[in-house]
This record gives C-alpha cells, structure tokens and sequence, in this order.
C-alpha cells in the first residue's frame, strides 16, 4: 500500500518528502494518465504520493530585483492570464494542451515531467529561466537547463521538489517562437523551436536558440550561440550555411507515431535559417 | 432555393445534457462481472499451449469451448470468429475473455496467463485477394484503338478511425423472468444484427435473446458489425456464469482492435479521345481487408460502384480485390468503400486535365451525369439531377472560379478545391426491397397516444427526432402526441440496420406512409396498429454476380469546396474556408441536416488532410490513442457554409433522400485538391500529412 499525503503547507510537503521515494502530483495532467488503471479502479501508484494542490503558498506570481516568481502550483491558465509573464511564455502555455487541461497543470509539472516532447521547457530555457529547489535541506537555484538530464530523467533529488520558477528580466528586440504540432489545438509538439536575440549598434550582443522535440532533452548550444556575439547582421546573414550546419548536428530527432525524423530535421533548420533571415 | 424545413428541439438534448442519458458504462446490475478480452500478441500463428493462472472462485476464463454452436461472427461472409480457433490471424484475435467481480484484479490475472506460438511470416501487401469482383461497360478494348492518349496514375488512401465519442461497450445478463433467455444491451447501430449473431453463436431461437439499445455515443459505421462479435463473446460467458457480463473497451483498446475504414489502392488508366473527352476508364481497386472478409465484399461492391463519381464514362473496365492481411479485420465506416474511389476519382481527373492542359472544371462539366445516362453498372440515373445548380451555388458562395486562377500563381501559398460527388443511398440494388424488406409499426393507444416502432438507432445523428416528426407531422398531431423510445427488439418488427444513409430515405418512407394509413382508420379514443412494409420503385433491378443493373434506389448529389493556406517553412496547412451544397431530396429538420452536413465535412477533411493511422513490423496500430491519431477540433476548422437544393425524391419521405454519408465522402479530395493547387504538385495519397507534402514539394510531379 502506497502512503499518500495532501499537504497544505510547504514545510508538511517536504517532510513527506523527506523518506523514501515519492510520486509529486502537481496538476496531475501528466502523471494521473501514466499511472491510469483501467476504469472504476484506483490510480496505480508505486509509490508513496504527495499532493501539492491545495499548498496554497505555492500560488502566486510577483516580481521582485531578480525577475518574476512563478509559485510551482500555479496553473498554466493563471500565468497566462498574467500580462507581466513574458508574452513568448504565455503564448507556449496557451498552445500546450486544451483548457480544461491547462486550468489544472502547472509549469513546475510541466518541467519536472521531463518529456522529450515537453513544451514549456523550451522557453524556459530560452528565457534562462532558473528552479528552486527545496527540501527540508534547504533550497537551491539551477539553470532550467541543467534540469532535464533525460527521458523523464531529472537533477531532482529525491526529497526535492521545485517551489518556483524564476524569469530574470531580459531586454531581446526579438523573441521567437513555433510550435509544430499535428493540429492547432490539443497537439503534441513534433517539434519547436524558439529563439531570442539582442542587437546593439548593428552588432549582435546576444543570441539564444534552443529547438524542442528533437532530442532527449532541448536542444542548445553554448559556443554556437557565442559565435552569433559581435556579429554584423550582414556578417551573420553571410554565415547562415555555417549555422544551419551546425545546428543541424545539434539536434537528433527521430521517427515516431507522431513524425519522422526526416521531417523533424528539415523543418527544425527552414525554422532556423527563416529566424536568421529576419533579422535586420 | 430550398425553404428549410424549421427545427424543433432534438428529443434527446436534455437527457444528455444533463448527464441523465444511461449509455452502456453507466448501467450496473447486481452480481454483475466484468470481462476482459485476452488477446494474441502476435499477427500469425499457431497457438501451442494456452496456460492460465490458479482463477480464483467467481473468475472464469471463455473461450472457442464455450461458444455452444458456431464458432463464427455472423456476418456477410462467415469467417470471422468470436474467439481464435487455434490459429492467430491478426495481433490482438480474441483468444479468450477473463471473466470476474473485478477489474483489477481481472487485469492482474490477465498479466499471468501464458501463451505459447509458433509464429508464421504475416502477410500485411496486396498479395492474397480473398474477393474478387468486377463489372464492364461498353467496350473498353475497342474503345482503346481510337484513343489518342493513354494516362495512368495511382492514388492510395489510409486507414480512418471512427473516433466515436463512446467506445464499444456491452452488456449482457440473463433474463430475470424468462429461463434460458439473454438480454443483450449495448453500443450499436443495428440492434437485429447482434439478435441474429447471438442466436446463430448460441443456437438459442428467435424467442430466447432480446436486444435493447441504451443510449448510444456514436457510431460511424464502427458499430455495425463489432458489437456482434462482443455480444457473441459475452453471451458465451453468460451462458456459463448465468450472471450478468459487462465489457467496456478503453479508447486504447478501442483503436487497437475495433475495425476501421479499409486502406486502398486504386490504379487508373484514362483513355482519351482526339476532343479531349474520355470515352474509357480501366481501374484495379485494392482494399485490404485485415484478417477477415466480414463484410468487405459489401465495401469492395460500392468502392467499384462509386468509382466513376459524378461523371458518365462510355466504356469501363473495373476490377476490384479485397485482400487478407493479418490485421485487424476492416468494416463499415460512413461511405462504405466510395470515399476511397470517390478520392482517386476527383484527383485523376484534374491531373488528366493537367496532363491535357484544358480547365479541370470545363472537363468535368462536359463529363457530368444527367438524368437518363447509363450508370457505370449499366443501370439507368432515373430522377431528376441537378449538379450544374449544384455547382453554381458552390462557386457564388465560395468564389471558386477566380480563385482557382489566382491561387494557381506560384509563391501564393493558398489553394482551392472543389469536389463533386454522389452517394446511392440504401442498401445495394434491390436489396432494400429483396433482403431486407423492413417493417415499421405504429400502435397508437386508447388515449391517442402514438408510439412508433422502428429498428433505427439514435446514435446522435436524431433519427429519434426526425422519424417521430415525420409520424407527427403526416398524422397532423402535436409532437409530444408521439413517442419513439429506443429500439428492444421484443417489441418492435425489423426496419433494417441504421446504415447505408437508409433511415430518413426508408424508414422515413415507411414511417411517412404507415402515418398516412392510420390517419385514415383513425378513431378517437380506440387502439390501433398499423404495420407497414416497403415496397420500393419496382424498376429497380440489380444482380450483384455481374453488377449490372441500378446499384442504388437513389443518389444523393453534392459539391465541397476547400480553401487553404500552406506554410512553406513547415509543410503545414491551415483550412481557411469550407462551402458545401448538397442535394438531398428534402431537408426533413433543418438543424439535424446542418449537424449532418458540419460533421461530415469535417470528418471527410481530417481523412484527407490529418487523421494518419499506420501499422507497425506486426501489425499493430502505430497511432493508439487521440493524442497521436489526430482528428480535427474545431480550431482547425473555420466557419462551415452549407446550403441544401431541394429536389425532392418520389420515394422519400417527403421527398428526403440519404444524406448521413454523403456530407463525408466529398471532403478528402476538396481538401486535397486545394493543397495541390497551393503547392502545384499532384497529390496521390491521404492523408496528405506535412510529412508526405514535404516529399511532394521535393520530388513531386507538377
């Protein structure tokens, strides 16, 4: 027999969390189908489970000297309905999924997931986005990016759980962003691709890419997106090839129920080399 | 035009609304069990050694032993069976059903069971045709020798997924008060069906198994046939339990194993003459089948028949095959083998068009169907026809003609498509009149109270709203004077299977004139009951063997067109514009036909732009759930137009004809031919995914 807790505070959660190894649900949208039992019968959880939704401290967007504060309980529906959430976020949010699906799951769920088709992962990334984690040790800060390490594989440790998600201010003339779904609604991505720069004086001074869906986990590259910096824009226009190249050994999509890996690729780089063409 | 029939409120609304409406899940009875089918886990093979787990009391487990008399689904062709015979024919055959109080622990019991195979090489081409059939027109050789040109091309078609919003469920218990006697009660479309399968399975008579239709979530056409092998299995097990046995697939169980549309392949030859005109068409039709014939020789019939669609070619020479795959056995689905060849149809033309560089619409009017012509079976278009107002009306609501030329300019990125299309409504022939023979009945009690009795089921299409106002409506009395509960087949005569567009058209027809007869005897104050039998044109004639004759009582006319964007960055299309017109007689209740036409169209567009369903190395389908087989919502769809042209039908209920398939089978070649336009490469296969359009704007021909 699995415990279960339906923690009303944060420190009741991480007590719970403290022994042994624990199923998080927080939104559930994820979680409650990979552990459906068939119909009429209880969930099958094999593990010992913690409910966060009605830890009412973990609601809350603010902004403080840092960035804003995305509590991890928040539902997407929320933070899209939020306008000091970065527009490029809130336009990922409202493309995951359906509403009624999006009214219960949350970002910190969606990030913790850790699916290869995960969308909201990208933008996190994207926006350099950062994760508390906390447990009764204490909390700490990590790069989204170094979150996700693979398929449903996370850096979380097993008494942690995330308790926000912190968007420091960034000043990009451009943000990106597409999802390739198989529909306009209640799609999983095939792939996506986003994409953010920052131009001074005609030079680039800053350049984020990051491509989901075509790998274990998204797809970016540190000393390619260091390359773009101190570009010209007709400099970078001139090295396109190079890029679209390079990128193309970045990612690693593969054949699926959803796409091909041919498609993935070609389109990941029309995304990519269209993004470089548009910037004047 | 028409002056639309007005609409009452659907007599089902409420119920569903309010969640009232019982359907097959909702129904629990005292000591009922659950079953669970155990199924093959390969695609062809010998079982060696079946070994089940210690079953602990109350749990059973049913198999080939326990079916008392025959072994075999009934329908057309009697080689399907209830459960595995011993030889595995597809992954996922029934072997066996577990039978117990509760489902947990029937899915820990199913985990224990092991089975042994001799596996042999599955065969999943068009290799081993198990029905053949074919018809010829004219002369097609001698037609041959005065053709100018000779065009060939290929067009194939996927799998299609009824995506019912209820999944197959079904239940069946023994009859409290009767001995010997089953109840069957479950998702279906055709309630005598499942009677006349589980009396054939069982051996029990007419008088010992009774089947009621609770509220029904959908059908498509995907619960015509399955629910009598469900309600054959399951009353195996209630023959052995003597308790109530429920079984109610999950959406994954559900598109893992129930029947779908057949895939296809259909290679054409074109002759045409020195004029520009076809005067031959030569076809080869391949559909596969799955491991069963079932009911694809019924499919394989209509795919042939509809091959030539809206158009009169003099000389035919058509062959069709249904093929043994080891794969799920493929069934009915709304349009019934004619949206495959009404797909090769409408691209082969414009391509022949293409290929004579003369305007694809200029070619198809000069070909187009009048009343009189000969049909492709040789039989006669005997009622009025009137698809030049049909495709008038398409073009001033859709503004086809301009911009078809526009969007032709390269670099646009949109594209427009209009198909034309036909149904025959009812059952092949004289089928209605000969086998089916349907009855319908009318008791109106001492209070003046009427009740219908029809075999129709309301599966959310509102035939229980339609039939009853057609009764009210030739009776000349308040609607709530009638009743039209749902179909117990103890109490009602046999009005045929609610498919094939048949219900408004016949039973309609019948419930039209059995209304108008007993206003005639009506007393005030008295019971009385009227039964009615059809009887249909007599000019038809139709003998199957050679498929010569009148293949259909009646058709159904129509036009789509489809308007789309495309993405050049990511393949991608958006439909930015849908127009239909359709001919079906008369329009019985103007928003039930408007629900018909929106359904349809969109059904139709995701068959030919989105709704991919392929299977793997074993057979098995690839796309499980509704998260990967992917049918449109209503973001992917824009503002549906549709007008209706009456043009009413001598044996129709007020001159209604079918219109259930005929809103479905125009739209995967309107959509597909408007990404041909957008992208200027000739499309030859659905769905046309982003996937295969990026393989076309490669390596495509123009």
């Amino acid at each position: 027999m699995v415990k279960k807790c339906i923690a009303t505070s944060l420190n009741e959660a991480l007590l719970f969390l403290k022994d042994g190894e624990v199923t998080i649900v927080s939104g559930g949208t994820d979680v409650m189908v990979q552990r459906r039992n068939v119909a009429g019968e209880l969930p099958l959880h094999d593990k010992n489970v913690l409910y966060l939704k009605n830890v009412k401290e973990l609601y809350y967007i603010k902004e403080d000297g840092d960035g804003l504060h995305i509590g991890a309980e928040t539902s997407m529906s929320d933070i899209i309905a939020d306008k000091r959430v970065p527009k490029i976020l809130r336009e990922c949010l409202e493309e995951i999924a359906s509403v009624n699906i999006r009214n219960s799951a949350t970002l910190a769920g969606n990030i913790a997931n850790a699916s290869p088709a995960g969308d909201s992962i990208v933008i996190d990334n994207l926006l350099d986005a950062k994760l508390k984690l906390s447990s009764v040790r204490g909390s700490r800060f990590v790069d989204a990016k170094d979150f996700v390490i693979g398929v449903r594989k996370t850096i979380l440790e097993k008494d942690e759980l995330i308790e926000e998600i912190v968007f420091p201010r960034r000043d990009y003339n451009h943000l990106y962003w597409k999802k390739v779904g198989s529909r306009k609604a209640d799609s999983i991505a095939k792939l996506s691709f986003a994409a953010a720069y920052k131009l001074n004086k005609n030079k680039i001074e800053k350049m984020r890419i990051v491509f989901g869906s075509v790998s274990i986990k998204p797809a970016q590259n540190k000393s390619l997106e260091d390359e773009f910096i101190g570009l010209s824009v007709d400099e970078l226009k001139a090295k396109i090839p190079y890029f679209v190249d390079s990128y193309r050994q970045v990612i690693s999509p593969i054949d699926d129920q959803r796409s091909t890996k041919k498609y993935r690729e070609i389109v990941a780089m029309n995304l990519l080399r269209e993004f470089l063409e548009n910037i004047k | 035009m028409t002056k639309f029939a007005t609409s009452v409120k659907k007599v089902d609304n409420e119920d569903k609304c309010k969640g009232a409406a019982l359907f097959v899940d909702d129904i629990k009875m005292d000591n009922m069990l659950y079953a669970k089918s155990i199924r093959a886990t390969i695609a062809c093979g010998e079982i060696k050694s079946i070994k089940l787990p210690k079953l602990p009391e109350g749990y059973y487990f049913i198999d080939k032993d326990d079916i008392k008399k025959e072994n075999v689904v009934n329908i057309i062709y009697s080689d399907w069976p209830i459960f595995c015979t011993g030889h595995v024919n597809y992954y996922g055959e029934p072997i066996g059903l577990l039978v117990g109080e509760n489902r947990g622990k029937l899915e820990e019991l199913a985990k224990q069971i092991e089975i042994t195979y001799k596996e042999e090489t599955p065969i999943f081409d068009y290799s081993k045709s198990y029905i053949h059939k074919e018809y010829t027109k004219g002369d097609y050789a001698s037609a041959k020798k005065r053709a100018v040109k000779v065009i060939k091309e290929s067009f194939e078609s996927g799998y299609q997924e009824q995506a019912y919003l209820e999944p197959q469920g079904m239940l069946v218990y023994p009859d409290p008060k009767i001995k010997d006697k089953l109840i069957c009660t479950g998702s279906m479309q055709c309630p005598f069906y499942i009677k006349r399968a589980v009396m054939r399975s069982t051996g029990l008579g007419e008088d010992k198994v009774r089947v009621i239709q609770p509220a029904v979530g959908g059908a498509f056409g995907g619960k015509e046939h399955y629910p009598s092998l469900t309600g054959s299995q399951l009353a195996a097990a209630v023959i052995k339990t003597h308790r109530p046995v429920k079984m109610v697939f999950d959406r994954e169980e559900d598109i893992k194993f129930s029947t779908k549309r057949h895939p296809s392949r259909t290679d054409l030859e074109a002759l045409i003459d020195k004029d520009n005109h076809i005067i031959g068409l030569k076809a080869k039709i391949h559909l596969n089948g799955g491991a069963y014939r079932g009911c694809s020789g019924v499919v394989l019939s209509r795919a042939l028949i509809a091959l030539t669609n809206a158009y009169t070619i003099d000389n035919l020479d058509v062959v069709g095959d249904a093929y043994m795959t080891n794969t799920v056995p493929t069934a009915a689905f709304r349009g019934f083998g004619s949206p495959q060849t009404i797909f090769a149809m409408e691209m082969f033309i414009h391509h022949i068009a293409k290929d004579l560089g003369v305007d694809a619409l200029e070619l198809r009017k000069k070909h187009l169907v009048k009343q009189g012509d000969v049909t492709a079976n040789s039989g006669h278009f005997h009622d009025p026809i009137i698809l030049p107002e049909i495709i008038e009306k398409a073009i001033s609501m859709s503004g086809y003609d301009k911009k078809i030329k526009e969007y032709s300019k390269p670099g646009c990125n949109k594209g427009i498509g209009m198909s034309l299309f036909l149904h025959g409504c009812g059952f092949t022939g004289s089928g209605e009149s000969d086998l089916i023979k349907a009855k319908v009945k009318l008791i109106k009690d001492e209070k003046d109270h009427v009740y219908v009795y029809a075999s129709s089921v309301d599966m959310g299409q509102g035939n229980k709203t339609t039939l009853k106002r057609i009764v009210s409506k030739n009776l000349g009395v308040r609607d709530d004077q009638v009743t039209f509960d749902n179909p117990d087949t103890d109490m009602i005569p046999d009005s045929g299977p609610t498919a094939a567009s048949r219900t408004i058209i016949i039973v309609g027809f019948l419930m039209e004139k059995a209304a108008k007869n007993l206003k005639k005897i009506w007393k005030k104050g008295v019971r009385q009951e009227i039964v009615e039998p059809y009887v249909g044109p007599t000019y038809i004639k139709w003998d199957e063997d050679t498929m010569q004759g009148d293949a259909y009582p009646s058709y159904s006319w129509g036009a789509n067109v489809v308007e789309v964007s495309y993405d050049p960055t990511t393949y991608q299309i958006s439909i930015d514009g849908v127009w239909s017109v359709y001919d079906c007689g008369r329009v019985v209740d103007e928003r039930i036909a408007f629900g018909q036409a929106d359904g349809g169209i969109v059904q139709g567009l995701g068959y030919g732009y989105l709704e991919n369903e392929v299977t793997d190395e074993i057979g098995r389908f690839r796309q499980k759930n509704l998260s990967d087989y992917i049918i449109p919502t209503a973001k992917d769809m824009p503002h549906l137009e549709t007008a209706f042209i009456d043009n009413p039908f001598v044996y129709g209920a007020d001159g209604a004809k079918g219109l259930g398939e005929l809103t479905l089978v125009g739209g995967a070649p309107a959509v597909a031919l408007a990404i041909e336009n957008a992208i200027g490469k000739k499309v030859n296969k659905i769905p046309a995914t982003p996937e295969y359009i990026m393989e076309l704007v490669t390596n495509g021909k123009d």
